[in-house]
């Protein structure tokens, strides 16, 4: 196979499968934003600085503008617009926890975070504040909002524990409505 | 921002990795090799870097392996980390974060892995949690950042570096002996990929320089777990790019053994000196380096306070006491990049020490 200047992917975005003949330095943030169309995942900084771009490969929290969307080929990738059960009608745990603690000011920041978030409880479901903090290093606000940020990360990750208790002898972990009503 | 445009190809084995390599030099093309991509990304979108092939080597099976090997000489484990393993991989790693390990042979009582915390410090403050999921082992050495935080912690573990290439067309410099290439197996194609393994202190050469030539692909990272616990790494970020101002690891390991006299008497020989000890600073001069003249202070010396002061004032200095060149820029000025080695040096020792008292 030669290399070229343009790149047939195919990968699954949010549980569907997706294709497309793209030149090979697109990124995939702008793979998403323009040839898919899911303009949750913001540019921010475009220097691997500010986290807006942040969504899931194969599960694990990376900076979309710093990726191409070729090096996606052949994995899965989910989006802000991907995390919420899409049959349960309600938000994410992390979405309704950065709701209720008005965890944004002007937003643009927040689906980064929301997905960074979604990796710091995955890793540790219950973060201290110092651990929240750290796990958003790669996050910036450029309203200063931190504060409430932390406080939504915090109560997400009560309310997910909660769910995960409540839905507890049942098969609970990968209860996708587990935490849901708190 | 988007990088300028460019060629790309995902290789499928080492093999074709390096054809790749020699396909894009004999079309004079420039070629670079992307696994992660969280360095060479950013400095193609800033147009830093303009590539005109981009080979995709992430997939390679040849450069994911890696494992616990040893004991080498003095003692100490060897650990063959493949150049694609991330940050993230790395610091979820057991046997360099310390806990419990299980073998293949489950009926076996697991072990007990005292774990590196120098690499460990490094990959908790290294960039931040989305670029460390990305970034590699591999690409961390083969950058040549003068302000990487790891190649600092590898430097100070001995680290050497494993490289393939075409046969014959590299020198080989004499090496400690290690356990790469294996012979190939019964019934194995004769392999046309040449390893040759490097230390890390001579692979390192400048900004952005190293001895990595254009038609070679480093495949793993070799470290050695010099005296376990007693190892830490302080740096002073800079607060938007994460990247040091200055960074210092540190690598301790302890007088121990006894010694039988004619007599049959036996005397211990662990009283709390230092059998050696391991300094590497990053971010301030030209490359990360092995501050041998603070060492020096510090081989066979007991670890007083004063002692340890007396060595991280010779950080900033060559192994024959001279004063390095350092870097300086709009961030910091290099008098106080040197400061700042000065007291992570102190900090580093401390936490090393109070490590290896604790174990």
């Amino acid at each position: 196979m030669p290399a070229a200047h343009e790149v047939y992917v195919e990968l699954t975005v949010n549980g569907e499968p997706r294709a497309a003949t793209v030149p090979a330095r697109t990124l995939l943030v702008h793979f998403l934003r323009d040839r898919l169309r899911l303009t949750g995942t913001h540019v921010g900084c475009d220097t691997t600085q500010c986290g807006a771009c942040t969504v899931a490969l194969d599960g694990v929290a990376v900076k979309s503008c710093t990726l191409l969307a070729a090096q996606a080929d052949g994995h899965e990738v989910t989006t802000i617009e991907g995390l919420a059960d899409p049959g349960a009608g309600s938000l994410h745990p992390i979405q309704q926890a950065f709701q209720d603690e008005h965890g944004l000011q002007c937003g643009y920041c927040t689906p980064g975070m929301v997905m960074a978030v979604r990796q710091l409880i995955e890793d540790q479901p219950d973060p201290t504040q110092d651990q929240v903090r750290h796990a958003l290093d790669g996050n910036i606000c450029r309203c200063t909002g931190y504060q409430n940020i932390v406080a939504a990360a915090l109560s997400a990750a009560r309310s997910m524990r909660d769910g995960a208790a409540r839905a507890g002898g049942t098969d609970s972990a990968a209860d996708p409505a587990g935490g849901r009503e708190g | 921002m988007f990088p300028t445009d460019f060629r790309y190809v995902r290789a499928r084995s080492l093999d074709e990795a390096l054809d790749l390599l020699d396909e894009a030099a004999a079309a004079g093309d420039e070629a670079k090799l992307i696994a992660g991509g969280q360095s060479l990304l950013p400095m193609m979108k800033l147009r830093l870097a303009a590539p005109q092939v981009l080979i995709d080597i992430a997939g390679l099976p040849e450069l994911s392996g890696g494992g616990w090997y040893g004991p080498v000489a003095g003692g100490h484990l060897s650990y063959t980390i493949g150049a694609l393993r991330t940050y993230r991989e790395l610091g979820r790693d057991t046997l360099l974060a310390g806990g419990l390990v299980r073998g293949r042979d489950e009926s076996a009582p697991p072990h007990q892995a005292e774990g590196i915390p120098a690499v460990t410090d490094a990959l908790a403050v290294l960039a931040d949690p989305q670029v460390r999921a990305r970034g590699t082992i591999g690409g961390a050495v083969a950058h040549g950042d003068p302000a990487a935080d790891l190649p600092a912690v590898l430097l100070a573990l001995d680290a050497e570096v494993v490289i393939a290439g075409r046969p014959g067309r590299h020198e080989h410099k004499p090496g400690p002996p290690h356990h790469l290439p294996r012979a190939p197996r019964p019934g194995e194609e004769p392999s046309n990929v040449e390893r040759r393994t490097m230390l890390l202190d001579d692979f390192l050469q400048g900004i952005y320089a190293t001895d990595l030539a254009e038609d070679e692909i480093i495949t793993h990272v070799k470290i050695t777990a010099q005296g376990g616990r007693a190892s830490a790494y302080e740096k002073f970020p800079h607060p938007a790019s994460h990247l040091p101002l200055a960074g210092v690891a540190v690598a301790l390991t302890f007088a121990s053994g006894t010694l039988t006299d004619s007599g049959g008497r036996v005397t211990s020989l662990s009283d709390g000196s230092i059998a050696s000890a391991a300094i590497a600073v990053t971010g301030i001069a030209t490359r990360p380096y092995r501050a041998r003249a603070a060492e020096a202070v510090l081989k066979g010396a007991f670890p007083a306070p004063d002692v340890l002061a007396a060595a991280a004032a010779q950080v900033a200095r060559a192994g024959d006491g001279t004063e390095l060149s350092l870097l300086g820029d709009q961030h910091a000025s290099a008098p106080y990049r040197a400061h700042l080695a000065e007291v992570l040096a102190g900090r580093a020792l401390a936490r090393a020490l109070a490590r290896a008292e604790s174990a």
